[in-house]
């Protein structure tokens, strides 16, 4: 599904260039469930804005479901943005002035949709928003402004959902509540790439990929085994031995 | 359906937005309201000029004071017309009736009433030219203009105002400090020509030149053809016999001005015209101040949503949506500010109106249509660059604005 040979990133900063990412090669298969990890600075967020198409590779391939997605315009991008990904923020990014369902139409505007109540109530359902579709952002939760952004993500049935941070704005039981959102939604056999810092959450996926300086240092599948320990990890940095829990 | 929901957008980000979009349309509703004035007002003048002048007969021909030259001679008009003129153009085969007529301004008492009126000087023919009646007593006749007696009679207003109900024929009045006996009084008619006949008294030429005015020459003089539909002939004969009256020799320019109805009407739409450029000129430039007012509160709009035109993009807006969006948000504005403009032009004209009483004014569809029109056009000319900009922010840089 997603296909990335040598893709790099540059970026002038005065006179020195940056290189946000250095020749990355990447595979990942339809239905796969993905965390993208690395500290801040390590290149992940370029490669969610590649990915995600939002931004285009200074050098490199990238094919998306078989498209040559670097030789595009704008205008194509936004199609494929459009039809084929949904992005989940860490800050929502929900607009405050329209209602919960009225949000999650959006992205059917785009795709001139003629109906968009009757898809948006249904996205809305699947992340369980039903009784509050005409509640604006302001009286919603931190985790009801989540889903309201998931739903706005799937509304257009997109293969791909990229989602970065999306459980950082939230405490870790709401946090939990919007990973099974995506754990079912990848049962149904959506693709998704998380990408986070929170080695916990990391650990929830099935596969994990770390990066450091541009580069991946570290592509893995993660089985029962794996996932315990890094999760102990993640417990042991929150909580370091001999404070009080 | 698109444009629909895109336009549905732009109203709801205004209007979360209240006091902004308030105050980007203001300078729009005062460019409206002053084009709506501007086209009422003209509007008003353009019919009252047609409706003064509709009074006026198809068969006359007006004989003035100056020459035909350039408009600077106007300016130093030199009288030279006389009632001998009068008379001699009355002789005429072509001609049915000449009326001189001299107009002043002039006091008129009875008792201790005083008013202010039009006086005019003239002969037994001008209210038969005009078909302009008497309702009480009687007109001049040619006997009071011969003798030059010290008659007068009154316009329907001037004689309600000075004497109410009782009876008026036979009183006297003082005029300019001279007493008059009232001979008669007008039927109410309104306007003839330029001026309010209900606000005039008439007096013998005669009376009127050698007592009140203090010069031999008149003003005008009022030509009735014989034929209406030779009136162009007719004009011509009357100017080479006024030469041949004034002595001017070949080669020599007129020293008078001949003109019918039509023309002098064709001479007011030309001062109709040269208020209408001035007037738009003025709501033309108000309307672009109102542009500049838009172009500004966009821009400041386009930054502090640029976040939200990230996610907008994100989601799979494309350039061209943006700019759409943000352009119809202008032109929202800018109808809203249009249709509160015209209301406001609307209600400033009546204002005028009852205030000055001197005009009506009219607030035609057309002019309605046109300056909604204008102030869409205005909107989008003033969204283009602020939305062009929103267009071409770069989604991650978007997304990354706080």
């Amino acid at each position: 599904m997603i296909e990335l040979r040598q893709l790099r990133k540059l970026y002038k900063m005065g006179d020195s260039i940056v290189h946000a990412l250095d020749g990355a090669d990447l595979d990942i298969g339809a239905g796969e469930f993905v965390s993208l990890t690395g500290a801040s600075g390590s290149g992940k967020s370029t490669m969610m804005h590649l990915i995600g198409c939002l931004d285009r590779p200074t050098s490199g391939t990238y094919k998306l479901d078989g498209l040559a997605v670097n030789r595009m315009s704008d205008r194509q991008l936004a199609m494929v943005r459009n039809h084929h990904i949904g992005f989940v923020f860490q800050t929502f990014n929900l607009i405050n002035r329209t209602s919960a369902v009225d949000n999650v139409a959006v992205p059917l505007i785009y795709s001139r949709k003629t109906s968009t109540r009757a898809a948006a109530m249904a996205a809305l359902d699947k992340v369980g928003l039903t009784p509050r579709a005409s509640h604006k952002p302001s009286e919603l939760s931190g985790g009801e402004r989540q889903r309201v952004a998931i739903a706005r993500a799937i509304v257009n049935e997109p293969k791909l959902i990229l989602a970065d941070e999306p459980t950082g704005n939230l405490d870790t039981r709401t946090g939990e509540q919007i990973m099974a959102i995506f754990h079912q939604l990848h049962a149904a056999g959506t693709t998704i790439i998380l990408v986070t810092h929170e080695m916990d959450v990391a650990a929830q996926a099935k596969r994990i990929i770390r990066m450091r300086d541009g580069k991946i240092v570290a592509d893995e599948m993660l089985d029962e085994h794996k996932r315990t320990a890094l999760q102990a990890e993640a417990r042991d940095a929150r909580y370091p031995v001999g404070s009080p829990t | 359906m698109f444009f629909l929901r895109i336009c549905w957008m732009a109203a709801s980000s205004l209007r979360a937005n209240l006091m902004r979009s308030v105050l980007a349309c203001l300078g729009v509703i005062f460019g409206v309201a002053a084009v709506v004035s501007a086209m009422a007002i003209l509007e008003g003048s353009t019919r009252d000029a047609v409706k003064r002048f509709e009074t006026l007969g198809a068969d006359q021909i007006i004989v003035m004071n100056g020459s035909d030259g350039g408009r600077g001679s106007r300016n130093a008009v030199s009288l030279s017309l006389t009632h001998s003129d009068a008379d001699a153009l009355g002789e005429l085969e072509s001609v049915k009736n000449t009326a001189p007529e001299s107009l002043i301004t002039a006091q008129i008492k009875h008792f201790e009433k005083n008013l202010s009126i039009q006086l005019l000087a003239t002969n037994q023919n001008y209210a038969t030219i005009n078909g302009y009646k008497a309702v009480r007593g009687r007109t001049l006749t040619k006997q009071d203009v011969v003798s030059g007696r010290k008659v007068c009679v009154l316009g329907h207003k001037v004689a309600r105002q000075l004497f109410g109900e009782t009876p008026t024929v036979g009183s006297r009045v003082r005029i300019g400090g001279i007493g008059f006996t009232v001979i008669g009084v007008m039927e109410k008619k309104g306007f003839l020509g330029m001026r309010d006949v209900d606000d005039q008294v008439v007096i013998p030429l005669t009376t009127g030149l050698t007592r009140l005015f203090g010069n031999k020459y008149v003003q005008f003089i009022t030509v009735q053809a014989e034929e209406s539909s030779e009136l162009e002939s007719i004009m011509q004969e009357v100017k080479r016999h006024m030469r041949v009256e004034h002595s001017i020799r070949a080669g020599e320019v007129d020293n008078f001005r001949v003109m019918t109805k039509e023309q002098i009407t064709q001479q007011i739409g030309g001062f109709v015209q040269i208020m209408a450029i001035v007037l738009y000129s003025i709501a033309g430039i108000s309307l672009v101040v109102g542009g500049i007012g838009i172009t500004n509160i966009m821009l400041v709009s386009v930054t502090e949503r640029t976040r939200e035109i990230g996610v907008r993009m994100a989601v799979g807006a494309k350039r061209s949506d943006i700019l759409l969006q943000f352009l119809l948000e202008a032109g929202v504005v800018s109808v809203l500010g249009g249709g509160l403009g015209i209301l406001l032009g609307r209600g400033f004209t009546k204002i005028l109106e009852n205030v000055t009483q001197l005009l009506e004014t009219y607030t035609t569809p057309r002019s309605i249509i046109l300056a909604l029109g204008m102030a869409f056009f205005t909107g989008v000319a003033a969204g283009l660059y602020p939305a062009f900009r929103a267009s071409r922010l770069d989604p991650v840089e978007a997304l990354r604005h706080e």
